[in-house]
């Protein structure tokens, strides 16, 4: 299939509309490094192939969990990757339909070359795996992913979203991701974004669910120097059910923000999220999470957690729990705290002989140790357990020492 | 004292009781017996005045006169008392507040004064005592946080407070624990009066071990399908409800 | 209990509106440097304060409405409004009690206002209330042993320069926010209050025995100084209605907490909220800031709004000093049409400082309630302390209730920690009271007070009982 060609006015245009900090919803986060990137790999040839990933690297992440794994290396599905037989559906699509409007989605079409359209009906045996994988060697290059997955009616489906990037130069993403489910269906979704700690991404992924469906969703962002993930779950049909979690680990420099909305539009529904953070070095996180109970959703239950643990006192934590309610048969609860280390456990464990820092080490593993253990595609557990431990161990070894 | 002539009602589409009689005189203790969903807790939301519930045939007097043209604090007022199968939490309203409000809107329809505060917390204080409760539930929200036993023994204060002529108990015992049951029952046991009608609501017989009813009534299929005298609650109590059933539909 | 008895009980009218009549001396309506100029002229205020006016103008003419909040409104025409109306001369007013609204008086009944109060507060001209000149005198002398300054900004403006020079517009800097610029371009007047060194205020302050008070709703300007070591406990509004033609409102409140001190400001807010058709009512954009500048000073603010039809407002603390504490606790009832955006700022700025919000938000009718809060910690505030209590209360299908928090920690040794609800008065709730003898109404009265009560334990004694009589009488018809 030839790849759509791209409109350089058209994304000139976009990548100029994209938010301020002005805006309330871009309020924390400021898009310029994105703007900057975007902007220089205009003026340079927006044609030319971009830089290819090591297979070695490919192979590795993908043998990380046992999957059946789709690759998408710098915006460009590989066909060869393509799982066989007839349970899971793929088309490549020229254009998918916009998702929203709003600037981001602007540029999300723009961008556009390559769409890609997973339909799943029926349960597979191994999770369903998608590697985004980007790579930028020198200069600045923009790739992209747009994916619409449908699961079927009445069908379990597991899946596993996996962003990477690597390289020198400086490389912006921004992704939009719709998930379907249909009636009665279940979705266990597991995203783990491991970007170059230098890379930007700005992250759409709405999931809408059919009458009696369920979605368990986690997230993990471990990389990445600048990080906006939205996550709009529109629950329209009765009966629906959804559960999202989000961890974020972040030192140095970086910025990970993530934005959630749930819209309860229809009663009885039930949303749950928890987001935990735990911050370290000069980085800035937010959490947002919004949820809104239009009229008549009679029968709404929406709950939202959110709790951080600041190791550094450079780091910064911005949290909005959000509740918009034009209903009343509805229980709504948010709970948000920033904090430390309970010390009364940090003093029982010293009392069962291990120092300071070994308690500190321990209760901060076990602060993300929940996340990790729920994840919600049971084949990702492992993989994700040696990433968030990783990650953690870096970060708490610098806070500690 | 209570006279329940061919009471038929629905909540929402489905028609919840068919046709039912009772008759209760003073001093008489009943209970009503029945397999789930049979239209017990329905005839005690009935005669309480609960709004869910709409009558759609039939009549209830209460001391001759008709019940149902009452809104349900008139109907309190008069000396009805249902105890809760859950008793519903109210954040932030103290349990004393609401009883005091409870017994002066009472003492207010008999033409009384109200309760003098120190009156009131030393009559509230001695049926706590009596019941096993601490004083200090006085003080908290009403219902709330309690256990299930502890609000089965709230509703018991609250009956002991009010001195109702007719107390309905709804499930009483349902999730206590032997030591609550007892604690309950008898607080019951202590209510009983000659001037006083309570009925049972309750769906095994071992309450029935610590009260003794003077009566019995099976209810299946929203009527009343058997009555009899307390051994017709160890009949029940070997034979299931299907045997009831069987009967009723016979 | 149904859904639709709950609506039709929100449904009744508002007992009182406008008594209206016409004020005289009024400057044209429209804003210029000379209607700036004619204002501080008429009080004879010195240059500085004619300076600082114009300075505000001229920003705020560059300034913009604010529309970030969850409210909606049509335009307000600023060049509609007449910035000065001279206090109305006693011929346009009632002459007795006699001659005013008497469902005006059965409120006033309701709520158990003094005599003497009704009287003043229904706009009976001055000469005719004979209690209240004799009560403030006597206050007044109380308070002159004492040393502590209570009087109306524009004579503290004449006779005190020094401290208003000082203080004013060091907490809320003219541009502020729009409508701070607005008022500090066109205030009428307001009240001010110092307390010296150690002194504690031996009464509480309230602008009910303020004299001067007349027609100075509009565009208000407050000023309280606690110098080091002082207290002072200050009681703004009451629970009347106030009559008030002017639709537009906007208000400032400075407060400065020295070393020590210690300030407690209460608010009892019952403005017009408009008829059941949401036609009318008052518009408050209020500014009220509170700056703990010295070390273990406390301020803390208690708010009770039932009135007006849109009200923008968020009570806040500077937390500066070391150990300083700030509290918010915030009852807000919006009932009918009206619509409420409402919250606080806690700023932690110095080291242990610690905070406490207790927000409970009760929406009827066709009302919107937004809670919007804002928690900040400051890379130097070591130790910040914040816990935060957001709930809300609905009665009916058709009103909303929203949550906006934020927060924003740059400090690790923060603990913060934010918890919210929502919930409704349930039929079950209503059932239970009712099979106890208890009416309706007198019900929803007890649930709505038990919802509130961590706040009203807050007031001021006498200030509780009258704020739980206003509850009930705002919402009444609120659930049927």
């Amino acid at each position: 299939m030839t790849q759509a060609p791209l409109s350089v006015d058209r994304i000139r245009r976009a990548v100029s509309a994209l938010p301020t900090t002005r805006h309330e919803d871009w309020k924390y986060t400021d898009l310029s490094s994105a703007i900057d990137i975007s902007t220089r790999w205009l003026q340079e040839d927006v044609s030319r192939a971009p830089d290819a990933a090591s297979p070695q690297a490919i192979a590795a992440l993908t043998a990380a969990v046992d999957a059946d794994w789709i690759v998408i290396e710098n915006g460009v599905p590989d066909p060869s990757s393509f799982p066989e037989g007839g349970d899971i559906g793929i088309e490549r699509l020229r254009h998918a339909e916009a998702l929203a409007d709003d600037p981001l989605a602007r540029l999300n079409s723009a961008l556009q070359r390559d769409a890609l359209r997973i339909e799943i009906n029926a349960a597979t045996e191994k999770p369903l795996g998608i590697l985004i994988i980007d790579e930028a060697l020198s200069g600045a290059q923009v790739s992209q992913a747009t994916i619409d997955i449908e699961v079927a009616p009445g069908c379990d489906a597991e899946i596993i979203e996996y962003h990477s990037s690597s390289g020198d130069g400086d490389h912006y993403s921004n992704s939009a991701v719709t998930l379907h489910i249909g009636e009665s269906a279940k979705a266990a979704y597991v995203r783990i974004q491991d970007r170059d700690l230098k890379h930007v991404q700005t992250a759409r992924f709405a999931i809408e669910l059919d009458t009696d469906s369920e979605l368990q969703m986690a997230g993990y962002d471990l990389g990445g120097g600048l990080i906006r993930n939205d996550v709009d779950v529109n629950l329209a049909k009765p009966g629906a059910s959804a559960n999202f979690n989000g961890l974020y680990l972040a030192g140095d420099d970086q910025h990970i923000d993530n934005h959630t909305r749930v819209d309860h539009r229809v009663g009885p529904a039930s949303s749950s999220q928890e987001y935990r953070g735990i911050l370290n070095g000069r980085c800035r996180c937010v959490w947002n999470g919004k949820a809104v109970v239009h009229e008549g959703a009679d029968g709404t239950d929406a709950r939202q957690a959110n709790h951080n643990l600041l190791l550094s006192d450079k780091a910064e934590i911005d949290a909005k729990p959000e509740l918009e309610i034009y209903a009343d048969d509805v229980k709504c609860a948010h709970g948000t705290t920033v904090g430390q280390l309970d010390e009364a456990a940090i003093f029982y464990l010293r009392t069962r002989g291990l120092d300071q820092r070994a308690a500190q080490q321990l209760l901060t593993h076990a602060f993300a140790a929940g996340f990790v253990n729920r994840a919600p595609v049971a084949a990702s557990r492992e993989a994700v357990t040696a990433l968030v431990e990783a990650r953690l161990s870096t970060l708490v070894r610098e806070a500690i020492s | 004292m209570l006279e329940i002539k061919n009471l038929q009602s629905r909540i929402g589409d489905t028609e919840i009781l068919h046709g039912l009689s009772l008759s209760v005189n003073v001093g008489e203790v009943h209970a009503i017996m029945g397999p789930n969903g049979s239209g017990k807790s329905t005839l005690a939301q009935v005669v309480a005045g609960h709004e869910d519930h709409v009558v759609t045939g039939g009549e209830v007097l209460f001391n001759g006169s008709d019940l149902l043209q009452l809104a349900p604090e008139e109907r309190a007022r008069e000396g009805i008392f249902l105890g809760f199968q859950y008793p519903v939490e109210i954040p932030g309203v103290n349990n004393a507040y609401l009883l005091k409000a409870a017994v002066n809107a009472k003492r207010q329809h008999q033409g009384l004064g109200e309760i003098d505060a120190f009156e009131f917390l030393k009559l509230a204080r001695e049926k706590m005592a009596a019941l096993g409760m601490d004083p200090k539930f006085l003080n908290r929200g009403v219902n709330e946080g309690f256990s299930g036993g502890e609000k089965k023994r709230n509703e018991i204060l609250q009956m002991a407070m009010l001195e109702p002529k007719l107390a309905i108990l709804d499930e009483t015992d349902s999730g206590l624990d032997i030591d609550a049951l007892k604690a309950v029952a008898e607080g019951v046991n202590a209510l009983r009066r000659p001037d006083r009608a309570i009925v049972l609501v309750t769906h095994y017989q071992r309450l029935l071990d610590y009260i003794e009813p003077d009566h019995v009534h099976v209810l299946s299929g929203g009527r009343i399908v058997r009555s009899g005298d307390k051994s017709l609650a160890l009949e029940l109590e070997e034979k299931g409800y299907d045997w009831v059933r069987e009967a009723a539909s016979a | 209990m149904t859904a639709e008895n709950l609506e039709s009980l929100v449904n009744r009218r508002y007992e009182h509106g406008f008594v209206t009549d016409i004020a005289t001396e009024s400057l044209p309506p429209g804003l210029n440097e000379d209607v700036v100029r004619a204002i501080s002229a008429r009080k004879q205020e010195p240059e500085f304060m004619l300076e600082w006016r114009l300075q505000a103008y001229r920003q705020w003419l560059e300034m913009k409405e604010p529309e970030w909040a969850h409210i909606h409104y049509p335009p307000i025409d600023f060049d509609a409004i007449s910035y000065y109306a001279a206090p109305k001369s006693d011929d346009d007013r009632p002459k007795s009690l006699d001659e005013v609204d008497p469902k005006l008086l059965e409120t006033y009944d309701k709520l158990g206002i003094p005599l003497h109060e009704r009287a003043r507060l229904a706009g009976v001209a001055v000469d005719a209330v004979f209690d209240s000149v004799s009560v403030a005198t006597t206050f007044k002398e109380k308070l002159y042993e004492a040393g502590v300054i209570f009087c109306s900004f524009s004579e503290a403006v004449r006779e005190h320069p020094e401290l208003v020079q000082k203080y004013l517009g060091s907490v809320v800097p003219r541009r502020d926010n729009f409508y701070a610029a607005l008022n500090s371009a066109v205030f009428s007047d307001g009240s001010f209050v110092y307390i010296p060194k150690g002194v504690r205020c031996p009464m509480e302050l309230s602008t009910y025995f303020r004299i001067n008070a007349a027609n100075t709703g509009q565009f208000e300007r407050t000023l309280i100084i606690a110098d080091e070591d002082s207290h002072v406990s200050y009681l703004e509004g009451c629970t009347a209605p106030m009559r008030d033609e002017n639709q537009l409102h906007a208000a400032v409140v400075e407060l400065v907490a020295l070393e020590g001190a210690e300030i407690k400001y209460s608010t009892v807010q019952n403005w017009y909220p408009g008829d059941e058709n949401g036609v009318g009512g008052i518009y408050n954009f209020v500014t009220k800031r509170g700056d703990c500048r010295g070390a273990n000073s406390k301020i803390s603010w208690t708010q009770v709004e039932t009135g007006s039809a849109i009200t923008w407002k968020y009570p806040s603390c500077l937390l500066r000093g070391e150990n300083s504490v700030g509290e918010f606790y915030s009852v807000a009832v919006a009932n009918n049409w009206q619509q409420a955006d409402t919250g606080t700022k806690m700023i932690h700025i110095g080291a242990n400082t610690r905070s406490t919000i207790v927000s409970k938000g009760i929406s009827a009718g066709h009302a919107q309630n937004a809670y919007r809060g804002l928690v900040k910690v400051m890379p130097q505030a070591h130790g910040a302390r914040n816990h935060t209590q957001c709930d809300s209360l609905l009665i009916g299908k058709q009103c909303g209730a929203h949550t906006f928090p934020y927060m924003e920690i740059k400090n690790p040794s923060a603990k913060i920690e934010h918890e919210a609800t929502t919930s409704k008065i349930s039929a079950d709730q209503l059932f239970y009271c009712r099979q106890r003898g208890i009416s309706e109404e007198d019900a929803v009265n007890m649930i709505v007070n038990g919802f509130c009560k961590e706040v009203f334990k807050e007031l001021p004694m006498e200030f509780a009982v009258e704020a739980q009589a206003l509850l009930n009488v705002s919402l009444e018809g609120a659930v049927g």
